[in-house]
């Protein structure tokens, strides 16, 4: 068994380096599509926590006027309060409002000088039980004296998420084109080495060989040259958190930001999806060649 | 050993190459397939090896009707059938102890079995000492040992050679079909194709002819031609 395992191992290795070129192009093309579908989930796992952190509190903001009277404040707070589809009721003061502000734009301190509480609107903060149902609240809220404007805070994000949506689609079907361009370029590599060891392959068969015993070679070959493209998109997908996504984390503080946990999920799919693509890629270039 | 009854392959539906053959071949037999060239003398041992199906007929090859076996047998088929060529088939960047042994690496032997088995058939050949020589540093007469060594390093129950003396000089030939006769005297059945007339009145061994894919003679201790 050790000298099959050496046998297997020595014709992989000679492979590769027969077809040093080809095999690069279809390393680097794999490295390329699964780069892409490992961004393409990173972007996914980002919108969702995105998503989860803009509506977590807040999924209707009331506006309310300056110059709304305390009797007019109380009753519209009464009202939401009252609601069967209202979860829960914050009232955000000016001061409030401000704070929270300065908490998001603390980058920009121009920004923020030339803002005083005043210049920001008190509001209601409210959270629906289901967030389907802002059309029955802002309804119910209508005529109200005392309401600037009703928000829906996720038809803010709807457009953002819907551009976010097209570019993940976008990404993954690039992801795919290449994914298929590099299982025909592992295919072909397949090829081109079956074609360059035509000779051995038919003694091979003359002398009874297995068709398994021929094909593993080339299997192995194909795969390895998959997992390296694997590889090399993980370590693209670790230094690309590293370089952007972490040193982010310090200047976006209030924003959630995807993390090794979800770089470590799309390593775990873009490995064997790698592999799965090159082996199948390998077999269908070999059906053709090595029929007994 | 090999059964042939009513075998008939025809190429493009209109090439015929074997028409109507039935031959029988005994365990331990020596028999010269003769035949100009297009006689069908090769796609007789292609069809031996299943490296293609008869139009028509049943083959029977180590006891096996060879058209029902399916393909992922047809490997272990092989094994009981050394083949020889005029082209002796060596891979070049490989040593004369390597090329053999190739034989049983692809068939899955251990080390210790290869080792063992490869110098003692390469003795046998009378190549000893060129264990380590690479097949263009040999002689075309040396070459083809390497080649026959290869194909009797597992002991086939048959030996199936094609022209194995088409590309070497009388002198040589004669030393090519002394080992094959020994090989032949371990037991092995041997089928050899060949238009070399002078080997095969010289062996008196069966003879078939063949032209245009026809049996036109079966003889047991034959000559190459009637008139020669």
């Amino acid at each position: 068994m050790a000298l099959r395992v050496g046998y297997f191992f020595n014709e992989t290795l000679q492979g590769l380096r027969r077809n040093g070129l080809v095999a690069f192009a279809a390393i680097s093309t794999a490295f390329i599509a699964l780069f892409l579908v490992g961004g393409a989930l990173l972007v996914s796992r980002e919108v969702n926590l995105l998503i989860d952190f803009t509506t977590r509190d807040v999924e209707v903001s009331v506006f309310l006027q300056k110059d709304i009277s305390p009797s007019q404040q109380q009753h519209i707070g009464d009202l939401l309060g009252h609601m069967p589809e209202v979860a829960s009721v914050h009232f955000e003061s000016q001061q409030e409002a401000y704070q929270r502000f300065k908490e998001i734009f603390r980058n920009q301190e121009v920004l923020v000088q030339n803002i005083t509480p005043d210049a920001l609107p008190a509001s209601f903060r409210v959270k629906l039980k289901d967030p389907q149902q802002f059309a029955v609240v802002a309804q119910r809220l209508v005529g109200q004296p005392g309401i600037d404007k009703i928000v829906d805070q996720r038809q803010i994000l709807k457009r953002l998420f819907a551009v976010i949506r097209v570019f993940r689609i976008g990404v993954l079907a690039v992801a795919i084109v290449m994914l298929v361009s590099a299982a025909a370029l592992i295919g072909n590599t397949v090829r081109l080495a079956v074609f360059n060891r035509r000779k051995e392959i038919g003694i091979m068969r003359l002398v009874g060989a297995t068709n398994w015993h021929i094909r593993l070679p080339f299997l192995i070959e194909g795969v390895i040259e998959g997992l390296l493209g694997a590889g090399a998109a993980v370590l693209g997908l670790f230094i690309m958190k590293v370089a952007f996504i972490d040193s982010l984390r310090g200047k976006v503080g209030f924003l959630p930001l995807v993390g090794t946990p979800d770089v470590l999920f799309a390593v775990q799919l873009v490995i064997p999806l790698g592999g799965l693509v090159a082996a199948v890629a390998s077999l269908f270039a070999m059906r053709r060649f090595l029929e007994v | 050993m090999i059964s042939l009854s009513r075998v008939s392959k025809v190429y493009k539906e209109t090439v015929v190459a074997l028409d109507d053959v039935s031959v029988e071949i005994g365990k331990g037999e020596f028999v010269f397939v003769v035949g100009p060239s297009g006689s069908g003398k090769s796609t007789l041992i292609r069809l031996l090896l299943k490296e293609e199906e008869p139009t028509r007929g049943d083959i029977y090859v180590a006891g096996k009707h060879i058209g029902k076996l399916s393909p992922w047998k047809v490997p272990y088929l092989r094994r009981n059938l050394g083949t020889v060529f005029q082209d002796f088939k060596l891979l070049s960047d490989k040593t004369v102890f390597e090329n053999v042994a190739f034989a049983l690496e692809v068939i899955g032997k251990p080390r210790n079995v290869i080792h063992q088995r490869v110098p003692e058939i390469l003795n046998l050949v009378g190549l000893g000492d060129k264990l380590r020589n690479y097949p263009d540093e040999l002689s075309g007469g040396e070459q083809q040992r390497v080649s026959i060594a290869r194909a009797f390093i597992n002991r086939p129950l048959i030996l199936l050679a094609d022209e194995p003396t088409g590309n070497l000089d009388p002198g040589t030939s004669v030393d090519i079909m002394k080992l094959l006769d020994r090989i032949n005297r371990t037991g092995t059945t041997v089928l050899m194709a060949t238009h070399d007339n002078a080997i095969v009145d010289a062996m008196r061994r069966r003879v078939i002819e063949l032209d245009s894919g026809k049996v036109i003679r079966d003889q047991a201790r034959g000559v190459y031609g009637y008139g020669a």
